[in-house]
């Protein structure tokens, strides 16, 4: 992870250097002193690159000032308009600019210091790289940057501003590297494995294995994992931090982590199918999340569940026409076994709220292509029974650009998983199939207030952007933290 | 609609504006001893293709950004590599409008090659957008070459500019949508190089069937777009019968009746690619002043499902008088290229031929984007084409053209089926196989540029769109092999 130091102003006069421009504005401060050292080359190089301070545009002068490699200005556009987001790109932008340099110096003049922590959040989200198997890449073709201090006038309050940010990267990290990981590697075995590691931070991590799921009669998630060599597992997250105060019901979030989705025997088209290695991401974001609140030690009470399984083909794999019993007593006809990500979380739903009587429940699932049909990869879909989780959902995702857009739920989408033989079905028609998938997995969830997201378009972003380098984005990880920060640690 | 290309100058230093952007080739080791501090942080050393943007980096480029461009050391494919280089400095200065490449001090080879280079990766897709072009549109509406003295060796500079303007012509006429470009429209559009001292003769309504030319009909039946043969004469200088390139011409392709799937279809706008080639080469060679005899035959017309749209099973006559099995309407080009050719090989006797198309799937499959495939009846011809395309970045590759490709064509009804069906067949072989039919004994060639005459996305040399893959291979082939007096 990138190295963040703070420190106080004063004109640096090595390596390579960041000046953070509002709009309109003069050089002056440290800015204007350098300016004035490299005999007016900086004022004579931004005009020449119409460099006004508006807001994203940037401008890079080579060795303007004897001793200073580069210097990088910034535009942060209008002082007035100056927001956590606006900082948080800024530093993920220099990071993308000044890969090249090993250590940078953001010089953030008139900054108060809380806000500058979010500079050094957003340059360390970017320069998030998952290059665990190129074993042959060149040294010269790796990023370098290693380091950024940020000069800031309250060093101090930027840099106790910086540790629940830092937190929180931590966990977005955990979680893009599971989601990045390939499905030889990460078997859901090798995952619950990799969640124990959260007892560092004070986390209860309790794992299930088949033995203790079937002796529990979670007949869908077994189901779908009848047909993998891999054993499935559920992983049980507790982070207590509301301490001795008052007892308050717990959050809850579960999470679908289907490591590798071959659709079973409804198997897949060949093309694409390498994607389903991250049909994992929504237990990925659950663990992220409890890697972040516990990191910064949250004053709540949360619980993460996720339901590990590999959906294969095999010889003892599950059948479409097939009729499991739900660990919720209700039986399934599985007419479609590339619907098994509402099977799996079917079960650990039941048992979320059976077992902690949750305040909510939030669920996190790549779960249908017809997201993406709906959304496209700006908006996440969010289906709920409870309008006020639903409004703080969409503010969270507003605040933190991980944006969520309601979807409906009613009585006639859920009559389209009514069966002959059973209960229900796993799937109803292709029209409105996201909305069907939401009032299966609603059937589940027994009334308790609760929320699931359909990140099926989000959880991959095939570009970069300002703070999320290409690939994983842990979506889910910064709005949920931001959902429990806002609302549930008073 | 108006959409302007890059105009290309040549200037003096009198004539530099005083914020144009001043690019500044360099090789390794010999840079601009005021910008070496700049350059040493950046980590540019002057590597081929490398590019370090400077902002008034000294107070003498007050109020002007510096592009230093790396040559790369002397290589001997030094035009090829400066092409490159030249292409490298206009995709990193994109968002300016007015740009110099200082070509003092370099020879004027080298320096005509990089303001080539640079002006072919800065043509730009016609807009038929009313507001704002997107933010990775190329801006770039000036391009000038600096050198001491503008009036001497002119020649060099004014050949590149006329390549660079057929490859615009060509490329605008590819890229152009069918509602636009029709059969009559593009053949309206070749009237232009009767300027140039081009002869345009269009055959089309009534006289196409008399004249024999009925595959050509046929393919334009289904539209509401009649279908045209259109036959561009350069006379040259020289006493020889001419060179003939024949382009395939088909402004939009549905696939007919035999209909493609809707996916990407709107790429089928561009399958009158091999006709815009022909058309920019002959540009080009007039404009040069070619001494060669020059023809093109082009065959247009808009394959789509109409109610007297031909069939797969039916029977045609074609212009050579071989009958034709219909298979599958989608392959529509080697009818109306069989049409041209044999049109060609008739009424213009030709010494050599050669015709390019986007003829197949298949050749993409077989090569990629980086080589079209190219098919030939003649040795000598076939290594002339091959040494013409390396020496324009257009480079070739053979591909088999058997008797068992043309025994397989049999057919049970006619003299000859169009193609065969299902799926793995070797399509662009038997495409070949059928062209060569129509041919006789003219020594003759024929490009598939199915692969090849289009990117989806911009790279270091090329813009995104139509590549008019063959246009300055044509050009190549007649300069290199066509116009020696002494052996005409």
């Amino acid at each position: 992870m990138l190295d963040v130091a703070f420190s106080k102003l004063a004109a640096p006069k090595t390596g390579a250097v960041v000046l953070l421009l509002a709009e309109d504005e003069q050089l002056s401060g440290i800015a204007g002193a350098l300016n004035e050292a490299s005999g007016g080359a900086i004022l004579r190089g931004l005009e020449v690159a119409g460099f006004k301070g508006q807001k994203g545009k940037t401008a890079l002068l080579f060795a303007p000032v004897a001793g200073l490699t580069r210097v990088l200005a910034y535009g942060i556009g209008k002082r007035a308009d100056l927001k956590d987001s606006v900082l948080q790109e800024a530093g993920g932008s220099i990071a993308a600019a000044l890969a090249a340099e090993a250590q940078v110096t953001i010089v953030a003049e008139g900054i108060p210091g809380a806000d500058a922590a979010h500079i050094a959040y957003g340059a360390t989200l970017r320069s998030y790289r998952f290059d665990r198997y190129r074993t042959k890449e060149k040294l010269e073709d790796k990023p370098k940057l290693a380091g950024i201090a940020v000069q800031v006038a309250d060093a101090t309050k930027a840099r106790a501003a910086f540790v629940p940010l830092k937190a929180v990267a931590e966990g977005i990290f955990l979680s893009r590297d599971l989601v990045s990981e390939p499905a030889n590697i990460l078997t859901p075995t090798v995952m619950a494995e990799r969640c124990k590691e959260l007892t560092k931070l004070g986390v209860k991590v309790e794992i299930l294995g088949p033995k203790e799921m079937t002796k529990l009669g979670f007949g869908a998630l077994m189901g779908v994992a009848q047909g993998s060599v891999q054993e499935p597992r559920m992983v049980v997250m507790q982070w207590n931090g509301a301490g001795t105060r008052r007892a308050r019901k717990p959050l809850v979030f579960v999470g679908k982590g289907v490591t590798f989705d071959s659709g079973g025997i409804s198997i897949k088209p060949a093309a694409g199918m390498e994607d389903m290695k991250w049909d994992m991401a929504g237990a990925g974001a659950v663990i992220g999340l409890m890697a972040a609140l516990a990191g910064r030690k949250a004053k709540t009470d949360v619980v993460g569940i996720v339901g590990l399984v590999e959906n294969m083909v095999s010889g003892n794999a599950q059948r479409p026409g097939d009729v499991v019993t739900s660990y919720s007593g209700q039986t399934i006809e599985v007419l479609n076994t590339d619907a098994e990500g509402r099977l799996v979380l079917a079960d650990v739903l039941w048992y979320a709220q059976e077992k902690f009587d949750p305040a909510f429940m939030v669920n996190l699932a790549t779960l249908t292509g017809a997201i993406i049909v709906a959304l496209g990869q700006e908006h996440a879909g969010l289906f709920s029974n409870d309008d006020e989780l639903a409004q703080k959902l969409l503010a969270a995702g507003l605040e933190t650009d991980e944006k969520l857009w309601r979807m409906p739920l009613g009585e006639a989408y859920d009559r389209a998983i009514k069966s002959d033989i059973a209960d229900m079905k796993n799937i109803g028609g292709r029209y409105g199939s996201a909305v069907i998938a939401a009032q299966f997995i609603q059937r589940f969830v027994n009334d308790k207030p609760w929320a699931h997201l359909d990140i099926a378009g989000t959880a991959w972003s095939g570009k970069d952007t300002a703070i999320t380098p290409k690939g994983a984005t842990a979506y889910g990880v910064r709005l949920l933290d931001q959902l429990v920060r806002a609302h549930y640690e008073s | 609609m108006p959409f302007p290309q890059p105009a290309l100058s040549l200037i003096g230093p009198a004539d530099l504006g005083p914020h144009t952007v001043l690019i500044l080739p360099v090789r390794p080791g010999a840079l601009p001893g005021d910008l070496a501090a700049a350059a040493a942080v950046a980590g540019f050393t002057g590597l081929q293709g490398k590019v370090l943007l400077l902002h008034a980096p000294t107070p003498g480029y007050a109020g002007r950004k510096v592009l230093l461009l790396g040559l790369g050391p002397e290589a001997t494919e030094a035009e090829t590599e400066a092409e490159a280089a030249g292409a490298a400095a206009t995709a990193a200065l994109a968002r300016e409008h007015h740009i110099a490449i200082d070509g003092r001090g370099l020879p004027r080879s080298l320096s005509v090659a990089l303001v080539l280079g640079a002006a072919l990766r800065a043509w730009r897709m016609p807009q038929y957008r009313q507001g704002e072009r997107t933010e990775d549109a190329c801006l770039l509406d000036k391009i000038d070459l600096l050198v001491e003295d503008p009036a001497r060796e002119g020649r060099r500079f004014a050949e590149a500019k006329v390549v660079f303007e057929a490859v615009c012509f060509a490329k605008t006429l590819t890229a152009d949508p069918s509602n636009v470009l029709t059969p009559a429209v593009f053949a309206e559009r070749l009237r232009a190089l009767e300027k140039f001292g081009i002869a345009v003769e269009v055959i089309e309504g009534r006289a196409l069937a008399r004249k024999g030319l009925n595959l050509l009909s046929a393919v334009g039946r289904g539209s509401a777009n009649p279908p045209a043969l259109v036959i561009l004469r350069w006379p040259g200088t020289l006493a020889a019968p001419p060179v003939t390139f024949v382009g395939k011409g088909i402004t939009f392709d549905t696939g007919g009746i035999s209909i493609k799937s809707a996916d990407r279809m709107w790429d089928m706008r561009g399958d009158m690619g091999g006709a815009a080639v022909c058309a920019g080469a002959m540009m080009a060679l007039a404009r040069r002043h070619s001494p060669a005899p020059v023809s093109a035959v082009l065959a247009l017309a808009e394959n789509m499902t109409g109610g007297d749209s031909y069939r797969p099973g039916d029977v045609l006559p074609s212009h050579s008088g071989l009958t034709v099995e219909i298979i599958d309407t989608d392959a529509e080009g080697r009818l109306v290229l069989a049409d041209a050719l044999s049109y060609a090989v008739t009424h213009l006797k030709p010494r050599a031929l050669v015709d390019v198309a986007t003829l197949t799937y298949a050749v993409g499959v077989a090569l990629g984007h980086e080589k079209a495939g190219f098919y030939a009846n003649d040795t000598v011809l076939a290594a002339n084409l091959a040494a013409a395309g390396e020496n324009v970045s257009e480079p070739l590759w053979r591909l088999p053209m058997t008797d068992r490709d043309r025994d397989a064509l049999g057919s049970d009804i006619a003299d000859i089926k169009q193609c065969l069906s299902g799926k793995l067949v070797p399509d662009a072989n038997l495409a070949a196989a059928f062209l060569s039919r129509f041919v006789g004994d003219t020594p003759w060639a024929h490009i598939d540029i199915g692969g090849t005459d289009a990117r989806d996305e911009a790279d270091a040399r090329h813009p995104a769109g139509p590549t008019a893959f063959g246009l300055r291979l044509f050009d190549q082939l007649v300069a290199l092999r066509y116009e020696d007096p002494d052996h005409p």
